[in-house]
């Protein structure tokens, strides 16, 4: 079911000084996990597209915000009091698992910053799921819930200090280690390190048809 | 007695806004109102817009004003993605008497009539449908466009679209059948799927695949065309489907940029390596089959290498037209917030590097269809008693020959290629004798 309406604002949470999570109703909102939403302030004419982080099988919607400095939405979301209301369009977009594929295949997800956000929602709503995930960050801090994955699953890369599992930045990690050509990667962050990301797993042979990505800008 | 209304039409844009305005004026026309040419004087005009480019915005304005300077008395409704877009600044503006947005299109006669019935029009409370245009028995066009879906969910990065058209709707197979039926109960040779984006048609059980396959089995002499799809999800099956001989051996499919970078940032979600792959792999499935795309240049931080990687990509696909775009900030995109916009000189040099790349690989194209034979659907009657027309592959024909009928098709041997506004194929029907020596045309 597609929603072009107004989700209550159930609570803000804060992982950083800049990075909120938005918790709402999820008005019978159905959606594959991967997927985005048109989300603002109710009201308001502009609108941004946000992965959706929390799991389809939850009965809440969440979204993960970094604050933009100069950003027309994101600093206005964070400001919204508890039991307002957002203006919500969607789901949409093509960013999501092929579910035939699931049982038996490796998957491989590359994010930087908020992009994680589609892969915690991946991770929750199919926990069967056979994943590496990777996260880009500059500090240990920006983590974001690392808590909810698998410790043997999740690789933080940290380019900015030591404090994760790899010190340096998921394109490093991607050169340094071997990846199994039948696995089917998903990228999601920004522009710079899905496109290295990509070069680098159609250099170690991944076709094509295996690499899915989500640019944020 | 009352007398006869008049109306106009004018259409800017895509073939989904020529199939809403070829209804819209079939639906007027039986309503009695006499349809006449937008230069003419008229009681109504009616103006479909488009807003995909700052020239088609200023394309639309310049409509609106030559329909208020040629009858002032007369009323204009705009329409369309333009007057979607700028529905406040439009409806302002004194040359335009109604604003009715895209969901509202369907109600144009309806807001029209009530015009002149006195009453007070409020477009909104005329009710919002994408597909209830009844099938129109006299278009402008010898082809019959056939609506199956609207809006789009991609948001590409440059893209107005989605915000104009909205969300991906797709209209329900069994209606798509009947309006098919329809059409060529009333005599159409060729029917043209269109939608904004035709590869994301999904409706209970239907995807766009199976949705053609049932259309090339209803009974009838007409083939059908794909208007343009984009480049994601289709598969060997799909192109398969070109052996049916109702299906004509035509696409139109979005490259947009060679460059990967820049694709990326376009936010399309395909590769430039699997849009080559594909190219490919529909060329050695049908040899012949034309290709065209749509190329835009000057994309934000669109360097010379990733230009230069698009002209590599167009020469190793090699379409048979390119339509290319200059790039153009559209208010509310992701691209409007890029840094490093290119300037507008640079765009005109690679637009027009473009552009005699496409020309050549165009003559190139037509030039191998020399000594061989196309079916041809007349449309058009020359003075000189020769015929034009569109052959399977979606190329423009000369048939030298005459007592031809337009709507008809013709085998066609073709013998030449001419210049005219661009490389048309010359040649006569398979049994005429007709010299065609006496047509005077210039060889290429």
């Amino acid at each position: 079911m597609q929603t072009n309406g107004k989700h209550r604002l159930r609570d803000v949470k804060f992982l950083t000084e800049s990075t909120y999570i938005l918790q709402m109703d999820r008005n019978g909102l159905e959606f594959e996990a991967g997927q985005h939403i048109l989300l603002g302030a109710d009201g308001d004419l502009n609108q941004r597209e946000y992965s959706i982080y929390s799991g389809n099988n939850e009965e809440f919607l969440e979204v993960l915000i970094k604050e933009v400095d100069d950003g027309d939405v994101s600093i206005k979301l964070k400001d919204i009091q508890p039991g307002n209301y957002l203006q919500v369009e969607g789901p949409l977009g093509f960013f999501s698992l092929d579910e035939k594929l699931i049982p038996n295949h490796k998957f491989l997800f590359v994010s930087s910053g908020t992009g994680i956000s589609p892969f915690h929602c991946m991770v929750k709503s199919h926990p069967e799921l056979d994943y590496t995930l990777l996260h880009g960050v500059r500090y240990g801090k920006e983590g974001y819930e690392s808590h909810h994955y698998d410790k043997n699953r999740y690789i933080k890369c940290t380019s900015g200090d030591q404090t994760g599992d790899f010190a340096g930045r998921v394109t490093d990690y991607l050169l340094k280690h071997p990846i199994d050509k039948s696995t089917i990667c998903y990228f999601c962050g920004n522009f710079k390190m899905i496109r290295e990301a990509m070069d680098i797993l159609d250099k170690k042979g991944i076709p094509h048809n295996q690499l899915h990505a989500e640019v944020y800008f | 007695m009352n007398k006869q209304k008049t109306v106009a039409f004018k259409t800017l844009g895509c073939r989904l806004n020529l199939y809403e305005t070829d209804a819209l004026a079939s639906e007027f026309a039986k309503k009695d109102y006499r349809v006449v040419d937008f230069n003419e004087k008229a009681d109504l005009y009616v103006i479909n817009t488009c807003t995909v480019t700052n020239q088609s915005d200023q394309k639309s304005r310049r409509e609106i004003n030559v329909a208020h300077r040629t009858n002032q008395e007369g009323i204009t409704i705009v329409t369309g993605c333009m007057a979607t877009n700028y529905k406040e600044q439009l409806g302002k503006n004194e040359a335009v008497d109604y604003v009715v947005d895209n969901d509202h299109k369907t109600s144009v006669l309806s807001v029209a009539e009530a015009h002149f019935n006195g009453e007070l029009v409020d477009v909104n409370n005329f009710e919002a449908n994408l597909f209830s245009y009844a099938p129109a028995d006299e278009t402008f066009h010898t082809r019959s466009l056939i609506k199956i879906q609207d809006g789009c969910d991609n948001f590409c990065t440059f893209c107005i679209i989605p915000k104009v058209r909205g969300r991906a709707t797709s209209r329900p197979p069994e209606e798509i059948f009947e309006n098919i039926r329809q059409v060529v109960g009333f005599g159409y040779k060729e029917i043209v799927l269109t939608g904004v984006n035709l590869g994301r048609y999904t409706y209970e059980g239907y995807d766009f695949e199976k949705l053609v396959e049932e259309i090339l089995d209803i009974p009838g002499d007409f083939r059908v065309r794909i208007s343009s799809i984009e480049p994601d999800g289709y598969t060997d099956s799909f192109f398969r489907l070109f052996n049916h001989p109702k299906l004509t051996p035509h696409l139109h499919i979005c490259l947009q940029s060679g460059s990967e970078e820049i694709l990326l940032k376009m936010r399309r979600m395909y590769t430039a390596y699997f849009f080559k792959k594909m190219a490919h792999q529909l060329k050695t499935l049908h040899p012949g089959f034309n290709l065209t795309t749509d190329v835009i240049v000057g994309f934000p931080e669109e360097t010379e290498a990733h230009f230069q990687e698009t002209m590599a990509t167009i020469e190793e696909i090699g379409f048979g037209h390119i339509h290319t775009f200059k790039y153009s900030v559209r208010k509310g995109t992701r691209a409007e917030r890029m840094p490093e916009q290119i300037r507008g000189n640079v765009k005109t040099e690679r637009s027009e590097a473009v552009r005699k790349l496409a020309d050549d690989m165009k003559l190139a194209y037509r030039k191998s269809f020399v000594g061989k034979t196309q079916r041809v659907l007349v449309e058009k009657l020359m003075p000189d008693g020769s015929a034009s027309g569109f052959g399977e592959h979606y190329i423009p024909v000369l048939i030298q020959d005459s007592g031809l009928k337009t709507n008809t098709f013709y085998e066609v041997h073709i013998h030449n290629i001419i210049d005219l506004e661009e490389p048309v194929l010359a040649g006569k029907v398979k049994s005429s004798t007709e010299e065609f020596a006496k047509f005077n045309v210039k060889n290429v």
